[in-house]
């Protein structure tokens, strides 16, 4: 029996008469690198939005690590282990780039009403702060404003601070968008190097870097889950074929 | 030189002038000089409770006169009852103490900014400033509804507050009371915007989207922060109430919430000290504009207009600014 980190049993979610998400099933195992492709429309985003808690399912359950997280409000399911990046980077643009790796650090400690000590000499940030820099290749740049790094840059920021917590299940919601070349040969790179360190679901249109870096594919389409399994499955899957990769 | 030496350059300056400035006074002879620096003292500390609200949390409040009124009301009311002698609603005596009036006045304040707050963070952008001016609004006519506190036309308190062996009376003494205050407010705020609680409030304010992904509730920090502006506009009324010994719905009225905003945007969004100089300029234009005609706000207007234009970061912000 195989180790599911994340299992999605009969999601279901609409948008007036439009399904987003329909009798969606999902089951992530532990460890892998999980890539979610589908033509667009298909509802990817919807998925990790109804995962992440921002949209609330209609109906269906989210087991994560076996525990039920669909009731539970955003902030709660990425105390539970949930992380993730947006499609449009969403840093905090008005602070520094040690300040938003901090305030992620500072995230997992604890309440922050605190009122007197200086945030940036709190000890979790002391201790932890140059490690998660320079995971993500961010050291030179600390002290920059975090709005006025190039997009790359910031998306590496942006990973960087949703792997402070830790994640258990790290949600990656097309990163490569908007990437030059350098960008994605990077990004491909440091999302390999995650691997072993947190179970990743990776949403992305580029076909080259899902089936480099993917250990399973499920491919998504009108909100089903039309078909699931390792990337040579995906490819010869007559269904895949017709319903999406054969568009292309 | 660096925007932070240009910036302890520029506050030390300004403390030290704050510090002389009723000596200065009373050796010229121009007396009035220590009550409207009072007054601009006063308004300062309210401008820079709201700085923290505008500036750090995001939260554009066109209701932080409510606050101001509650805290005035409060010291203003007690000081009535102890001076008719009667209790307050039947229940609780009245006093002239400050070491009593003023903490009540700040708690006060606070309280009505926990409801209204709690009420308003549940929306965001324009339907926030909407809330807010609306709640100002509706206390504002509840005072003009306070038939035995003079309703319309508000009370007179004949004195001041009692504050241990200190004569408040004197104008010299209530000055160096207020700019107490003022700093002390001023150094807890910069403490508290460098603090954690800072750091996840200007996370808030920047993505309220990315600060629950990383499992915080934003809106919380919000509301303290809305809470403790709060309190500060709260003081700055009780302070306000004892400078003029009098009270009136005024205090409430949107205008003062306008003013306050003006102060904080003409001295600097987010610099705190900026709203300082920003009262100091405001009150000291409307001052000497008022003595030449008094159609004033014609000229203030454009004068203003023309700083938030080409001072995008305010006056203290223009003063900080890397060469």
């Amino acid at each position: 029996m195989a180790d599911y980190i994340l299992q999605v049993k009969n999601l279901y979610k609409s948008f007036g008469a439009v399904e987003a998400s329909s009798e969606l099933c999902l089951s992530v195992e532990r460890g892998h690198i999980h890539a979610l492709i589908g033509p667009n429309g298909a509802g990817k985003t919807t998925v990790l939005n109804l995962l992440s808690g921002e949209l609330k399912p209609d109906s269906g359950t989210i087991l994560l690590n076996g525990e039920r997280i669909d009731g539970l409000p955003a902030h709660k399911r990425a105390k539970a282990g949930l992380g993730r990046s947006f499609q449009i980077t969403s840093i905090f643009e008005n602070l520094s780039v040690s300040e938003n790796m901090a305030l992620a650090i500072l995230a997992g400690e604890g309440h922050n009403y605190r009122f007197w000590r200086n945030s940036m000499r709190t000890g979790a940030v002391e201790r932890g702060l140059a490690d998660a820099l320079a995971r993500v290749d961010l050291t030179a740049s600390s002290s920059q404003l975090a709005a006025n790094l190039s997009h790359g840059e910031k998306r590496q920021l942006e990973v960087g601070m949703a792997l402070v917590g830790k994640p258990q299940l790290l949600m990656l919601d097309e990163p490569m968008a908007g990437q030059g070349a350098g960008g994605t040969v990077e990004l491909k790179k440091l999302i390999r190097s995650l691997k072993g360190y947190t179970t990743i679901l990776l949403v992305e249109h580029d076909m080259d870097v899902v089936f480099s870096l993917a250990d399973q594919i499920s491919v998504i389409v009108y909100g089903h889950c039309i078909a699931s399994g390792s990337p040579e499955q995906i490819r010869r899957d007559p269904e895949v074929q017709h319903a999406y990769l054969g568009e292309q | 030189m660096t925007s932070e030496a240009r910036k302890t350059i520029i506050i030390a300056v300004g403390g030290v002038s704050f510090c002389l400035l009723p000596w200065g006074a009373v050796l010229f002879g121009e007396h009035y000089l220590i009550s409207l620096f009072t007054r601009i003292l006063i308004y300062a500390l309210a401008a820079v409770s709201l700085d923290l609200l505008i500036g750090y949390g995001g939260l554009i409040s066109l209701g932080h006169a409510a606050f101001v009124g509650v805290g005035g009301y409060i010291t203003a009311i007690f000081f009535h009852h102890s001076f008719e002698g009667e209790l307050i609603a039947g229940i609780v005596p009245g006093s002239e103490n400050a070491l009593l009036v003023w903490p009540l006045a700040v708690l006060g304040a606070a309280g009505f900014a926990l409801v209204i707050g709690s009420l308003s963070l549940r929306t965001s952008g324009m339907h926030f400033i909407m809330i807010t001016l609306a709640f100002a609004q509706m206390l504002y006519y509840f005072a003009v509804g306070l038939e035995k506190y003079g309703g319309d036309d508000g009370l007179s308190l004949y004195s001041r507050n009692q504050l241990g062996g200190m004569d408040l009376g004197s104008d010299m003494q209530f000055y160096f009371v207020c700019l107490f205050f003022l700093v002390l407010f001023l150094f807890l705020s910069d403490r508290l915007v460098k603090s954690r609680f800072g750091l996840v409030l200007r996370g808030a304010s920047s993505s309220g989207r990315r600060i629950n992904a990383l499992g915080i509730p934003g809106r919380n920090y919000k509301l303290v922060c809305f809470v403790i502006g709060g309190a500060g506009a709260g003081l700055a009324g009780a302070l306000l109430v004892n400078q003029t010994e009098y009270v009136s719905p005024g205090l409430l009225h949107w205008t003062m919430s306008g003013e306050l905003m003006v102060m904080v945007l003409l001295g600097g969004l987010g610099s705190l000290f900026g709203p300082v100089l920003g009262a100091a300029v405001y009150l000291l234009l409307e001052e000497t504009l008022a003595m030449y005609t008094e159609h004033w706000m014609v000229y203030l207007g454009p004068i203003l207009i023309i700083a938030v234009l080409f001072a995008k970061r305010g006056l203290f912000g223009l003063l900080t600014r890397r060469e």
